[in-house]
C-alpha cells in the first residue's frame, strides 16, 4: 500500500453517527506534463534522467464536504479541475496531498459504456460492464431483464454493439449504469443521453435516486440541470473553489464570470481588428481614414473594458459616478428603477458652447443609448478657465439585465473636436427578471388565446 | 499485500468476466474459432518437425512429440507476456474511467492464456493416449509444474504491462527478448545437447528446468534412455528465481499503479 490507504479512506459501510458521505480535505494535485510527451526507453537509458517537465496545478487546496442525501453539483469552466476531482473522488487517480473520505459503496459515471467490447453483443457487453462497474454476476442475472427494457434495445441485444448507433451505445450504458445502485453516485456529463423520452426517463431515474436518499455528485456544463437537481454547487475555478451555496446563487455567479469572459473575448478580438485598419492606413501612407473604415472603428471604439481617452485638454473629466434617487452611490441597479449619471468636469481653458454627451453601450459594443446637449438644443454658454461643471442625467432604466459601459464627453460647438473623451469610463450593471431577452425591455403584454 | 489480495478477491468477478471476455474477443468472427488455438501450436510443430528431422536430421525420435509438450508451456508464458505488455495502455478507456485494482487486467489475459494452455494439454492428451505414451506416471507432477510456471508467467506479465506504460518501446523490444527467451531454453533442442560449460547458464533460466520436468512428464516416458529429473536443488534455484520475478512484478505494479490514469 504505497500511501494508498492514507490518501484515500473508504469506509465500505455507512457510519450511521457521521452523516458525511464525501469529505475533501486540502487536496491538491499536481499534474506533470512531460515536455516529450513519453520518455522511451532509449532516452531514459541514454540520458539517465527523467526528461524535463512542467507541473501544472489541476486543484490546490480544494475542502468541502458533502452530507448523504445530498445532490452536489460542480460547475466551472473548462479546465477548473472539475473533472480531477470527480476522478479522485473515484479513485482512479491519486491527490498529490490532502486527503479523500468518502463514506459506503461509490460508483462512478465517467463514462457510459466504459469497456464496452464492440465485437460482442449488446447482452454479453451488460455483464462485462456490470462486472467493471462493481455489480455481481447474480444480480446481473436478475436485472438483466431490466437493463434491456430499459435501454429500450430488446431488438438489438445479440447483436454486436459495434453496430449500434452512438445513442444505443450510451443507452446500454446508461442502463447498465443505473442498476449499479451505489450509495454515492459520480456523474460526469452523462446525462444528455439519447432523445428527449429518453433523457426524461434518466431525469426520472437521477430523481428517484435523490428521493431515495443516495448521495450524488454531478458535473456538467448544463446550468438549467444543476439548478434544478441540486440542493448545493460547487464553482471551480483553476482549481480553486470560488464558492460554494445554494445552486441560484452560485450558478448566476458562474454565468456571471462566464459573461464576463464572453465579454473580454469580444474586447481582444475588437483590439486585433482595430489594429488591422489602422496597419492598412500607415501601410497604404495614408493619412486619412475612409469613411467604412470610420464606421468600422467607431463600432469597434466602444470596447466594454478598455479605457481609452482623448480630446484636447481644455477640459478634463474628473469623476461619473451612478446614483439612485436619495443620492446615494450604487454599482447596480435593477429593471424600473430612476437614476442618475453625474459627472464632474474642470475647465483648464475658456470654452464657448461646450457639448456635454454621453453613451452607454452594451458589452457586444452595440451603443443602446446616446444623447448630448446639442441634440437636446441646450444652450450651454461660456465656461471660463478654472470653472467646474457637473452634469447629471436622470433616467428610467429599460434595460435588460447586464452589464453596460457608459462614455462620457466634452466637446467644443464645432460637433467634430472634443475636449475630452473617455471612452467606457464605468459600467452599470442592471439587475433584470429574466422574461425577456435582447437589450431593451419593452414591457410587453402577452396574451394567448386558445381557440 | 495481504489487503491487496483481499480487495482482488472481492474484484474476482470482474477477473473471470474480463477473461471470458478475452477468450470471446479472440475467436469471435473468426470461422474455426476455438481450433485455432489447437492449430497455431500444430503447424508450429509440423514446421519444426520437418526441419528438424527431416531437414537437419537431429536424430530425435518423434520430434513432434518431442517438441510439443514444451512448445505449449512456453507459449503460455510468451502469449502471456506478449499480450500483457499493451494491455493497461490497451484498456486506457477502463483505466482513465473506472476504478478496479489495475492487475485485474494482466491477470485476465494470463488467465485466458492458461485457460487454452489447459485445452491444448487436454488435446495433447489424446494425442498420447493413440501414439501410447504412457503419459500418467508422472501426471501428478504436472498441476504442481503448471503451479509453480503460473507464478513466472504472472509476474513477468505485470512487470512489463506495467513497465510498458511509461516505457513504450518495451512493446516492441519484448518480442526479440522473448524470443532469445524461447531460443535460451531447450524446446527445439534437448538440454543434453547443451556443451556442458553453458549448462549453468542455460540453467538459471527457470524455463529450462520447467521444460525439463514438462519433457520428463510427456516425451521421456516412452524413451527413458534421456529421461532424468532435475535434481532438487536446481528446482529450488528455479523456484527461488520464480518467486524473485513474481514478486519484483507484483512490487514493479503496485508502484507504478496509481499514476497509469495520468500517464495514459
Amino acid at each position: 500500500m504505497n500511501g494508498t490507504g492514507k490518501k484515500y479512506k473508504e469506509n465500505k459501510i455507512k457510519n450511521s453517527s457521521d452523516d458525511t458521505a464525501v469529505a475533501v480535505k486540502s487536496v491538491t494535485k499536481r499534474y506533470r506534463i512531460h515536455h516529450e510527451k513519453i520518455p522511451s526507453l532509449k532516452q531514459t537509458i541514454l540520458k539517465l534522467k527523467r526528461t524535463t517537465y512542467e507541473e501544472f496545478l489541476a486543484l490546490d487546496d480544494v475542502s468541502f464536504s458533502i452530507k448523504h442525501g445530498e445532490t452536489c453539483g460542480i460547475i466551472g469552466p473548462n479546465g477548473s479541475g472539475k473533472s480531477t476531482l470527480l476522478k479522485m473522488l473515484a479513485k482512479i487517480i491519486q491527490p498529490t496531498s490532502g486527503e479523500i473520505i468518502v463514506n459506503g459503496p461509490l460508483s462512478a459515471l465517467l463514462e457510459l459504456g466504459a469497456g464496452f467490447h464492440p465485437d460482442l453483443t449488446g447482452r454479453e457487453n451488460i455483464y462485462i460492464n456490470a462486472a467493471i462497474l462493481g455489480m455481481k454476476r447474480k444480480d446481473v442475472d436478475r436485472k438483466l431483464n431490466d437493463i434491456i427494457g430499459f435501454s429500450e434495445l430488446e431488438r438489438f441485444i445479440d447483436m454486436p454493439v459495434k453496430n449500434y448507433s452512438s445513442g444505443m451505445y450510451m443507452r446500454l450504458g446508461f442502463s447498465v449504469a443505473i442498476n449499479v445502485n451505489p450509495d454515492i453516485l459520480l456523474v460526469d456529463e452523462v446525462l444528455a443521453v439519447g432523445d428527449q423520452s429518453f433523457q426524461a426517463k434518466c431525469y426520472k431515474v437521477i430523481y428517484n435516486f435523490m428521493k431515495s436518499g443516495k448521495t450524488i455528485i454531478i458535473v456538467s456544463h448544463d446550468l438549467e440541470t444543476i439548478s434544478d437537481l441540486c440542493s448545493k454547487v460547487i464553482f471551480l475555478k483553476d482549481g480553486k473553489i470560488i464558492d460554494i451555496g445554494k445552486p441560484l446563487d452560485i450558478v448566476s455567479k458562474y454565468r456571471a464570470y462566464i459573461e464576463k469572459l464572453e465579454k473580454k473575448r469580444i474586447v481582444e478580438q475588437q483590439r486585433t481588428e482595430r489594429k488591422k485598419i489602422f496597419k492598412t492606413v500607415i501601410e497604404g501612407n495614408r493619412k486619412v481614414v475612409d469613411g467604412e473604415e470610420i464606421s468600422r472603428l467607431s463600432n469597434l471604439s466602444i470596447d466594454g473594458e478598455t479605457i481609452n481617452r482623448f480630446g484636447s485638454g481644455d477640459a478634463e473629466i474628473t469623476s461619473i459616478g451612478l446614483f439612485n434617487k436619495s443620492e446615494r452611490v450604487i454599482d447596480y441597479c435593477s429593471y424600473g428603477d430612476e437614476v442618475k449619471i453625474v459627472c464632474k468636469v474642470l475647465f483648464k481653458e475658456n470654452v464657448e458652447e461646450p457639448i456635454f454627451g454621453i453613451r452607454m453601450a452594451d458589452y457586444r459594443g452595440n451603443i443602446v443609448y446616446g444623447t448630448n446637449s446639442r441634440l437636446r438644443n441646450v444652450r450651454t454658454g461660456l465656461f471660463k478657465k478654472g470653472d467646474k461643471a457637473t452634469v447629471s442625467f436622470f433616467f428610467k432604466v429599460i434595460l435588460i439585465g447586464g452589464e453596460y459601459s457608459v462614455s462620457f464627453a466634452v466637446g467644443y460647438n464645432d460637433n467634430k473636436t472634443y475636449c475630452d473623451w473617455i471612452n467606457n469610463m464605468f459600467s452599470i450593471n442592471v439587475m433584470h427578471r429574466n422574461i425577456a431577452e435582447g437589450i431593451a425591455d419593452l414591457d410587453s403584454e402577452m396574451i394567448i388565446e386558445k381557440k | 499485500m495481504i489487503k491487496n489480495f483481499r480487495t482482488l478477491f472481492s474484484y474476482r468477478e470482474l477477473l473471470f468476466s474480463l477473461t471470458r471476455k478475452e477468450l470471446k474477443v479472440k475467436y469471435r468472427g473468426s470461422a474455426l474459432g476455438f481450433l485455432w488455438s489447437l492449430l497455431n501450436p500444430i503447424l508450429t510443430m509440423l514446421v519444426y518437425s520437418f526441419v528438424f528431422s527431416i531437414v537437419l536430421r537431429a536424430g530425435i525420435q518423434e520430434f513432434a512429440i518431442f517438441l510439443i509438450c514444451v512448445l505449449l508451456p512456453f507459449n503460455f508464458l510468451s502469449n502471456s507476456v506478449n499480450y500483457g505488455t499493451g494491455s493497461i495502455i490497451g484498456n486506457s478507456n477502463l483505466v482513465n474511467k473506472i476504478y478496479f485494482p489495475r492487475e485485474i487486467i494482466p491477470l485476465s489475459i494470463v488467465l485466458a492464456n492458461l485457460f487454452n494452455f489447459l485445452l491444448e494439454l487436454a488435446a495433447l492428451f489424446i494425442v498420447l493416449g493413440i501414439l501410447r505414451y504412457p503419459f500418467y506416471i508422472y501426471l501428478y507432477l504436472l498441476p504442481v509444474v503448471i503451479f509453480i510456471q503460473f507464478f513466472l508467467v504472472v509476474g513477468m506479465t505485470l512487470l512489463v504491462s506495467a513497465l510498458n506504460v511509461f516505457f513504450r518501446d518495451l512493446q516492441h523490444l519484448i518480442t526479440i527478448i522473448m524470443m532469445v527467451w524461447f531460443f535460451g531454453t531447450p524446446v527445439i533442442y534437448p538440454l543434453s545437447m547443451v556443451p556442458e560449460k553453458y549448462q549453468f547458464i542455460i540453467k538459471i533460466n527457470p524455463m529450462t528446468i520447467y521444460t525439463a520436468y514438462y519433457r520428463n512428464i510427456f516425451y521421456f516416458v516412452k524413451y527413458p534412455d534421456g529421461a532424468g529429473f532435475p535434481s532438487v536443488s536446481e528446482t529450488l534455484i528455479a523456484i527461488g528465481i520464480t518467486l524473485l520475478i513474481f514478486f519484483v512484478g507484483y512490487f514493479v505494479f503496485k508502484k507504478l499503479e496509481p499514476r497509469f490514469a495520468e500517464e495514459i
